[in-house]
């Protein structure tokens, strides 16, 4: 009977349009998916507000968006690449708003139109049990103990590889297109996002990831299995994930409840669970923060410009 | 009486023409309008054609466009090698657990393809799970353009066993039988007798694994990049999913795509059609299969290494890894956890949702897709005139576009701001979708199916004082119900596993078994995805054999005419 009683239920919840509930908002997220719902679940406790979570990708969320532009479902978007905000804000897609909670959210990660949800950084994932040396910088995967055995993300595929391959051009000029060129040399793959790059190195075909993204592998770190996060003090590059509101909801005032949701204490505890760095600087992480990085600062707005000539050259030097 | 019965066949062509229309030819409408309007998704028609030249000119596309066709026939040359002789040896002889076997070979159609190319990753790649049994590793073989066309063809091959096995069938021995009679000997006789009347059912079923080989995306997107080809439906997807997006170039994209296929579509018609291949006239078959005899043993062993291949490892490799506690800790009693399933049976939780909501999704695909195809292929192989002509050239666009580019086209074309109602954000666009995506097989089963059914069958029953719909009812569609019920086994299968339609069109809140799992791997952990899978993949089969054993329970004679 209950089961019945379920199954009519996911019936109907589905087959109902989202805007005949009389209180909810869509919410479009990149992963992690665990702590979409984990948000949505707190926030409809508090607030009676049902939250509609499509979690996909940074790139799936984005196409969904273009797709429905027409006629948008959204009212809420969380996306994994600072650059995607900022280009909605300039297509004039986004709501002003500012939360009173993100008092705490440090200057470079808010806007008028967007705000910082959580961080998280890159660094290399290593092995332990590979039986190759610790790795202290990124230079270290081109030695001769790494032969044929690092991945990469596909910076085509993952902002956030992107966005190293633009801080370390930004820290070390030619200097880090050479550092690639060797890490090719070395044998290293290109395999895809960035689970596609982690995963090898779980089960021990590879043994490091160069520009692995650091809360996905503390998770698996925390799972049991023998990866370590290692940030090069010679400095690595942060990626913040905007949280925005789309100008075409139709309920503005449940999707700043939201955004205040995310932000508040609770909110950011949920954040910090996932091992991501929290936006705000007075709630604590559960791994190394802003502060105990050195960070590379990367300017988005060129970047994004010159993103297909980068690709193309990081095409080049990987020989694809 | 008399009178109304033009008006009810009148009504099912309309009704088929009505479906096709809204299911497939909006979507391509709106990817074609796409194509040839860069700003067509922003509303506007500006810059006409600019892009068009794109499909000659662009080095990247000409590129992508080898690479599938290569691909494409090395895997229907595989599918060939695996599916043809047992699917010939299951149409003609009494094959121990014959429908067992059905079931076994059915397993491929419920592994999400990119899950068994991770499984055999897992397996093969260095310290994988072979090096842990058996000390070596076959990564290096794996990770080539071989690799790719070899995993893809275990997830395909099947298709080719099922309509080989089914089409054999269809032609039964009685036409062998006569040739016997006749002086022919047995290998004769099927060389030149049964193997050119199943010509049709062989020709649909390459066909379909051809459109699948240049549609398929999990295999390619999982391992071909490590081997640094690209086929078009990853580059479409890139295309889709790369930050900007560039709806115009997949379209463009797709465009090529569609054309392959229609050329691959022309080839199979004009096999099937150039000759009469009516293998089913009504009189009494012989049902009796051939027996194996002293040949049982070397065939029974046949199955077994292909489905060890095919069906056995990739599975194995998934339920391991499913219960694993850690990756690293490989495969090892010690290693050996649970906990990763708990997730998915907590009750109320998403995990449980998205097998709901799979479940019935996949159902209602399967009955809508098969009755849509009845009245699509008793219009176009019975019916007459340009409708005909132009129902069988609907019924084969869904074949001729990607899975991810009809979602967009669905997208494109439900979410327009004119509409007063849509079923878009909704689970129902995703029943469109997948009926779209789907259509195809039931139509080309039916429709070959019936092309072997004579036409005297109607008439004699027309003679007898039967009216149109009860000789629809009664004869022709008695007599394609073995494909039928082979094509909704199919298209239940695969739809209770569909991701990429699923990921563009699942209204927020909706999740279902396709997503649940790609979410996993891309974010949760591999091991939780695996166990759905393995969930998935339990109850489908489960859902399949009870089908199957109802069949034999009801008898062959009323299925297999």
């Amino acid at each position: 009977m209950l089961r019945h009683l379920t199954l009519a239920a996911t019936l109907a919840a589905g087959l109902l349009p989202a805007a005949a509930l009389a209180q909810s908002i869509t919410v479009y997220t990149a992963g992690p998916g665990d702590l979409a719902d984990a948000i949505a679940e707190a926030f409809e406790a508090e607030t009676g507000i049902r939250v509609n979570v499509f979690q996909g990708t940074t790139g799936q969320v984005m196409a969904r968006l273009e797709a429905e532009e027409a006629n948008p479902q959204a009212d809420v978007v969380i996306s994994a690449s600072w650059g995607s905000a900022v280009d909605l804000h300039e297509r004039g897609m986004l709501m002003e708003y500012v939360s009173p909670n993100a008092a705490m959210v440090p200057d470079f990660l808010k806007h008028s139109h967007y705000v910082a949800q959580g961080i998280s950084a890159l660094a290399m994932a290593w092995n332990t049990q590979s039986g190759t040396p610790r790795p202290a910088d990124w230079s270290d995967l081109a030695g001769p103990e790494f032969r044929d055995l690092v991945t990469m993300p596909d910076p085509a595929q993952s902002g956030s590889a992107f966005d190293l391959i633009v801080g370390l051009e930004a820290a070390r000029g030619e200097a880090a297109w050479e550092l690639l060129a060797a890490l090719h040399a070395n044998q290293m793959i290109v395999p895809g996002p960035n689970a596609a790059a982690l995963n090898p190195v779980l089960q021990g075909a590879k043994a490091a990831v160069f520009g692995a993204v650091d809360y996905i592998a503390y998770g698996r770190a925390e799972q049991g299995e023998p990866v370590e996060v290692i940030v090069p003090d010679s400095g690595t590059v942060i990626a913040p994930r905007p949280m925005m509101i789309l100008a075409s909801t139709a309920n503005p005032d449940a999707a700043k409840a939201f955004i205040d949701f995310t932000l508040s204490d609770a909110g950011q505890a949920l954040v910090a669970e996932t091992f991501l760095m929290p936006a705000r600087t007075d709630v604590e992480g559960r791994r190394p923060g802003i502060a105990e990085l050195t960070v590379i600062e990367v300017d988005e707005a060129a970047a994004s410009a010159r993103r297909d000539e980068i690709i193309a050259r990081f095409n080049t030097v990987m020989g694809r | 009486m008399r009178r109304a019965l033009p008006s009810a066949s009148a009504l099912m062509t309309i009704g088929a023409a009505a479906a096709l229309l809204v299911l497939v030819a909006l979507p391509v409408a709106f990817i074609l309008l796409q194509a040839v309007f860069p700003e067509f998704a922003r509303g506007s028609l500006a810059g006409a054609f600019s892009r068009l030249p794109m499909i000659v000119e662009d080095p990247r596309l000409l590129t992508q466009t080898r690479n599938t066709l290569v691909l494409a026939f090395s895997v229907m040359l595989g599918c060939l090698v695996f599916g043809l002789p047992i699917g010939v040896l299951r149409g003609l002889f009494d094959i121990p657990g014959a429908r067992l076997w059905d079931v076994v070979f059915l397993i491929p159609f419920l592994i999400p393809p990119f899950i068994a190319a991770i499984a055999w990753m897992m397996t093969l790649q260095p310290r994988g799970y072979l090096f842990q049994i058996a000390g070596f590793d076959m990564g290096r073989q794996l990770f080539t353009f071989a690799g790719v066309a070899f995993v893809m063809t275990l997830n395909l091959f099947p298709l080719v066993y099922f309509a080989v096995s089914r089409s054999l069938e269809g032609v039964g021995g009685r036409f062998a039988a006569a040739a016997r009679v006749s002086g022919a000997g047995p290998l004769r006789a099927f060389w030149l007798i049964t193997l050119p009347l199943s010509i049709p059912g062989i020709a649909a079923s390459l066909l379909i694994v051809f459109a699948m080989a240049i549609e398929e995306f999990g295999t390619p997107a999982a391992l071909a990049s490590r081997t640094g080809f690209e086929v078009l439906v990853t580059g479409i997807y890139n295309r889709l999913s790369d930050f900007p997006i560039d709806l115009n170039g997949a379209a463009l994209g797709s465009v090529i795509l569609m054309c392959l296929v229609l050329a691959a579509f022309f080839v199979q018609n004009w096999v099937a059609t150039r000759r009469s291949y009516v293998a089913q006239t009504g009189k009494p078959a012989n049902l009796d299969k051939a027996q194996l005899g002293l040949w049982t043993v070397p065939v029974l062993l046949l199955f077994t290494v292909v489905a060890t291949v095919g069906v056995v490892i990739p599975l194995a490799a998934i339920v391991a890894t499913s219960f694993m506690g850690t990756i690293a800790g490989g495969l090892s009693w010690d290693n050996f956890d649970t906990r990763h399933y708990q997730p998915i049976f907590r009750a109320g939780s998403r995990a449980a949702q998205a097998l709901v909501t799979s479940g019935w999704l996949a159902t209602v695909t399967a009955f809508v897709t098969a009755a849509i195809a009845a009245a699509v292929a008793v219009v176009v192989v019975r019916g007459e005139g340009r409708g005909r002509q132009a129902m069988d050239a609907l019924s084969v666009l869904p074949n001729a576009i990607p899975a991810i580019v009809l979602a967009v086209g669905v997208i494109l074309a439900w979410n327009s701001p004119f509409l007063p109602v849509t079923l878009y954000g909704t689970t129902a666009i995703l029943l469109v979708a997948y009926a779209a995506i789907l259509l195809p097989y039931p139509i080309r089963y039916a429709v070959a199916r019936l092309r072997q059914i004579g036409g005297s069958l109607d008439d004699a029953a027309r003679v007898a004082g039967a009216s149109q719909p009860q000789v629809l009812g009664h004869v022709l569609l008695p007599l394609m119900a073995p494909s039928l019920i082979a094509a909704m086994m199919l298209v239940f299968a695969i739809a209770s596993r569909e991701l990429v339609a699923s990921i563009m069109l699942a209204p927020a809140g909706v999740r279902t078994v396709g997503t649940f799992v790609f979410a996993q791997f891309e974010q949760g952990s591999v091991q939780t995805g695996m166990a759905m899978s393995t969930i998935a993949i339990a109850i489908t089969s489960t859902i399949l054999l009870a089908v199957n054993l109802w069949l034999d329970r009801r008898g062959g004679s009323a299925f297999s005419g």
